[in-house]
């Protein structure tokens, strides 16, 4: 017998360069808001995404809010973190393991890192010199070659995603860019450009899970799936990333019993580069192989569009706060779902779609990708 | 070779393994990334790793290049630690072998257009995977 399990409450710290302010308040900011979202006070487990840590670090801003003894695990699933706790908070409550958990994420890696995050030494392409955004750029730089998307089709996601973020207040940055802008911005690692690169960011996002209950305000989990990377090589059909979103969505499409990505309303999905959203669009199925660009050109991803994509700004806009990313994907498509998301609300959305990969171990189509598939109350 | 050794004694690093992929010369005195071919399902890699990473299989040593072909590349202009950009990177898919990551000779340079024909160099003193354009 398992259960059928629902977000009762989800919360974010503001996104940015926050140097100012600890873990500790980001992760209450975040807290606080899911408890009280979801009228709680107390939980029975938490499990914590967060990628660089320190060592305690769940321990030690779970304590300072009063949330001690009960189970506590730390993940770290590179980008995927956040949603990999949220994965594994998700299977605790519908196995009955526990009945009600916290799945929080936390970064903070504006005092980590002075710019990119560095490479990780003891991995190959690390020790190389791969930083992560010429990941990311190898990526760009093959779809150009084969004609699969133009500069300035990259540059329209990153366009789109800051115009979404001009109405989300927890945004890092927003603003009214034109493709010219964004292609004339500092080159970072050909042919991404800085517009086009996500921001060093401190932040914290949580939600509260628990059995479904039919509450008005419940935003019930169809359906999710965790992948990590197969090996990805000179045999691969496709650039580094597209395989692992593919099988993951197709796991989680049929965990939640649906039959076409197209039924799905709204969308967060990993653009730490505007190239990642077009591959990643294009392995959801959600365009046609060779699309993705087009589409976010045209406007097909907007708001307003057939298919809105990132409409919190992504993590272009919103930022990247590695550990919490997932979780503030899966709080914008909560908002969504319970019409509570303003400015930037997808009319009548039902069905959301959170994705989020990550990356950065030599050889491997990336380290994890978790897909969730959300319902509105 | 004592040039070298001399030369890693002058850059310190922290770590005593490096995991980048080891280049040694072959018979033919032209250089080759030594790896691994898996017994069972043919899979390569351009690392000595104990089984093979698509299938688990026991593998056999192997060696791979020196010519290829250019993947992708690309040229980074941010700050790395210890190195200078700008630097153009490789992934280059050697003949009948693995695809690995290279620097791209001469450094400082453009990256190479995608699909041009590469050709392994010695490895730089630090230990980097180098890769020339074939003219």
């Amino acid at each position: 017998m398992t259960n059928a399990v629902a977000v009762h409450g989800v919360g974010t710290s503001h996104f940015g360069r926050q140097p100012e302010r600890d873990l500790v308040a980001l992760a209450w900011d975040a807290v606080h808001e899911a408890f009280t979202d979801a009228g709680v006070e107390e939980v029975d487990a938490v499990w914590v995404g967060t990628v660089f840590g320190p060592p305690g670090v769940a321990q030690r801003v779970l304590r300072a809010m009063g949330i001690t003894g009960i189970p506590v695990i730390t993940v770290e699933n590179a980008c995927a973190s956040g949603t990999t706790a949220f994965a594994e908070a998700h299977e605790a409550v519908r196995t009955g393991r526990y009945e009600r958990v916290l799945a929080l994420g936390i970064e903070q890696m504006s005092t980590a890192f002075d710019g990119a995050i560095t490479p990780e030494d003891t991995d190959p392409e690390g020790r190389t010199g791969l930083a992560l955004p010429a990941l990311y750029a190898m990526a760009a730089a093959r779809y150009l070659h084969l004609g699969a998307a133009t500069p300035e089709q990259l540059a329209a996601v990153s366009v789109k995603n800051h115009a979404h973020a001009l109405h989300n207040p927890r945004a890092q940055y927003s603003g009214r860019y034109t493709v010219e802008e964004v292609l004339a911005s500092r080159m970072i690692a050909d042919p991404l450009t800085l517009l086009q690169c996500c921001p060093t960011s401190d932040g914290a996002a949580a939600a509260v899970l628990g059995p479904a209950t039919g509450g008005s305000r419940e935003v019930r989990v169809r359906g999710l799936a965790l992948r990590s990377g197969v090996p990805w090589n000179h045999a691969s059909p496709h650039v580094w990333g597209h395989d692992i979103v593919r099988d993951t969505a197709a796991d989680a499409l049929a965990a939640a019993g649906l039959a076409d990505v197209a039924d799905v309303d709204v969308l967060e999905v990993h653009d730490a580069f505007t190239i990642g959203e077009i591959v990643t669009t294009e392995a959801l199925g959600l365009v046609k192989p060779g699309d993705g660009g087009a589409a976010a050109a045209r406007g097909d991803t907007a708001l307003g569009g057939a298919h809105p994509v990132n409409p919190s700004g992504g993590l272009l806009s919103r930022g990247h706060p590695l550990g919490a990313t997932g979780l503030a994907q899966i709080a914008e498509i909560t908002w969504q779902l319970r019409d509570e998301a303003g400015a930037r609300q997808v009319e009548g959305a039902r069905l959301g779609l959170v994705e989020t990969m990550g990356g950065g171990v030599s050889v491997l189509d990336g380290n994890a990708c978790v897909v969730v598939l959300l319902e509105a109350p | 070779m004592a040039a070298v050794d001399a030369l890693e004694e002058a850059v310190p690093h922290p770590i005593t393994v490096d995991p980048r992929p080891q280049v040694t010369t072959g018979p033919d005195g032209l250089p080759r990334v030594l790896g691994i071919r898996c017994r069972a399902c043919g899979e390569v890699a351009a690392y000595r790793w104990p089984r093979c990473p698509a299938c688990r299989g026991a593998v056999e040593p192997a060696e791979f290049g020196p010519d290829g072909t250019v993947w992708s590349a690309t040229v980074v202009r941010i700050p790395v630690s210890g190195r200078t950009p700008p630097y153009a990177l490789a992934y280059v898919d050697l003949d009948a072998g693995p695809r690995v990551l290279a620097h791209v000779l001469p450094a400082g340079g453009p990256a190479p257009v995608i699909g041009s024909r590469v050709r392994l160099a010695e490895a730089t003193p630090t230990g980097d995977v180098q890769v020339e354009v074939v003219p």
